[in-house]
Order: structure tokens, then C-alpha cells, then sequence
């Protein structure tokens, strides 16, 4: 028999952090020689077109949105060092990433939810939105990534 | 193609933890599960290092661009449902879901497993070439 779990309405409310912006200040640019360096850490050759790896969707919006992964953490009163964990990633492109073209990064938080887990015992549901653009606006790409915040200290 | 077809696999021999320090750098995250065995184990997270998710995708990535020379990945989405440790062997594959040969469209599920146990769950669409 599992034990039981405390009711959603037990576990305290979250911080408030919807909407909050998580747009960058800098450009984000692909380096040839680091898109070289990631494509051969996983086995194969970068593209000879001038395309980067698809995987810089993530990097990309992740190293130029307008904090780093504690920072976000922080603004959910979550400390990096208790472990966020990935649940999942979702991506559209509208085009293809490119080496030594500057990105725009913008974005925002769409939740923070509380949830009681039998694994976790308490833990919060990060989902935030990121979209990278050309600097005059054109979209290349919108991603939504969803974390999970283990609470073990609450009750 | 046609629905129910299986993708060519995409395998890593082991995960490696030099390219787990090389994408610490990447992601501009100094996470030490990725970089200390010793963290991973005062965390109760295992005994060896831990490949970051992203790493585990662009494998799964790696094996979509193989499955279709050309294609463009218009969407992808995943569940990371498993962590890969360091050494272990990684496979990437999937299967033809549907082909909307008028819109040359692919749409397909995909999966990342590590010795044989899901590590990523997920679907994607690509648009082929003729």
C-alpha cells in the first residue's frame, strides 16, 4: 500500500513568478569551432552548410535568456543544489540554426505549480517559455521546457 | 517509408565523462552531478556521473538526421523519463507514426534508451526532401 500524499491545498502556495521575463540582454552567436566541438562529443561530423546542430535550441535559449539556471531557480526560492530535474522539452523551428548568427532570446515563466509526489513528497512544476529570433525579429524557433523542483523540505 | 517502419538506430558506445566536462561548458552549467562521481553518490543519485539531458536529446537528434539526410526537424518533444550514467552504451531510434507524402511531412516517435532502459520518450515531425 503507498502512503498517502497531503492534498494539493496542504503543500502551501508557490512562489508567484508567472510571467516573469526571461528575456535576454546579449546575443546569442554559435561559434564554428564549439558547434564542432558538441557535434564530434556526440559522434558525428558538424554539417558542412553552415547549419549548427539542432540540440542549440536548447543551449541557445538556455545560456542567453536573461539568467543563468540558478538564477532561475532562485526566482522560484528553489536552491540549484537541491537537484531541479528535467521532465520534458518541446520545440518547433521555423528555420534552421545557424553559425555567427546573433540570436535573440525572449521569454517568460508560464508556471509554477505545486503538486504533492509519493516519490518527492512535495515538488513544484517549473514550465517557461523561450523563442529565439533574428535581431529584426524574424522567428527561428519557440521552445517550452518543463522542470521539476523536488520540495523535500516542506511538509 | 511508411508508417510503422523503423528508424536506423543511432548508438554511443559510452557515455563519456570528458564530454560530459565539455558540455557543462556548452550549457554554461557547472552542475557537479555531471562532473563528480562523489556528488552523484552523496546524492543518492547513482555511482557515476551523470550525462546532462540535453546531451541525451542531441543523440536522439543525431539519429532523426540520419533517418532523413536532408530533413528538417520541425518539431520535437520529449519526456526525460531516466538519467544515462557514465560508460554506459546509449541507443536512439524510433518508428514511422504517419507520412504525409503531400506535405512531405514525417511525423514520427522516437526514444533514447541506456542499456537498454528509457531515458527519453518522445515524438517528432521533419520535413523530407524529394
Amino acid at each position: 500500500m503507498n502512503p498517502p500524499t497531503a492534498p494539493a491545498s496542504d503543500l502551501g502556495d508557490p512562489p508567484q513568478v508567472a510571467g516573469l521575463s526571461l528575456a535576454g540582454s546579449a546575443p546569442y552567436v554559435i561559434s564554428a569551432e564549439e558547434n564542432r566541438a558538441l557535434c564530434e562529443s556526440t559522434g558525428v561530423a558538424p554539417a558542412a552548410d553552415g547549419s549548427a546542430h539542432p540540440i542549440y535550441f536548447y543551449i541557445a535559449t538556455q545560456v542567453g535568456m536573461g539568467m543563468t539556471v540558478a538564477g532561475l531557480c532562485a526566482a522560484c526560492e528553489f536552491n540549484v543544489e537541491d537537484g531541479p530535474m528535467m521532465a520534458s522539452s518541446r520545440v518547433t523551428f521555423q528555420r534552421p540554426l545557424r553559425i555567427g548568427q546573433p540570436y535573440r532570446v525572449t521569454g517568460r515563466i508560464i508556471s509554477l505549480v505545486r503538486k504533492p509526489s509519493r516519490k518527492l513528497g512535495v515538488m513544484d512544476m517549473l514550465e517557461y517559455l523561450l523563442e529565439l529570433s533574428h535581431p529584426d525579429g524574424t522567428p527561428v524557433l519557440s521552445t517550452t521546457n518543463v522542470w521539476v523542483l523536488p520540495r523535500r523540505k516542506l511538509p | 517509408m511508411n508508417a510503422g517502419d523503423a528508424l536506423a538506430p543511432f548508438r554511443i558506445a559510452a557515455a563519456s565523462p570528458d564530454g560530459m566536462k565539455a558540455w557543462a561548458k556548452f550549457l554554461h552549467d557547472p552542475n557537479p552531478i555531471h562532473l563528480d562521481p562523489a556528488v552523484v553518490k552523496a546524492k543518492g543519485l547513482g555511482e557515476r556521473v551523470i550525462n546532462q539531458g540535453p546531451a541525451n536529446l542531441a543523440y536522439l537528434i543525431n539519429m532523426l538526421q540520419a533517418a532523413f539526410p536532408g530533413g528538417f526537424i520541425e518539431s520535437l518533444e520529449v519526456r526525460y523519463v531516466d538519467n544515462v550514467f557514465g560508460g554506459e552504451s546509449v541507443e536512439a531510434g524510433g518508428t514511422v507514426k504517419e507520412v504525409d507524402a503531400s506535405r512531405q511531412r514525417v511525423a514520427c516517435d522516437v526514444w533514447l534508451r541506456a542499456e537498454g532502459r528509457p531515458v527519453l520518450t518522445g515524438s517528432a515531425t521533419v520535413a523530407i526532401r524529394d
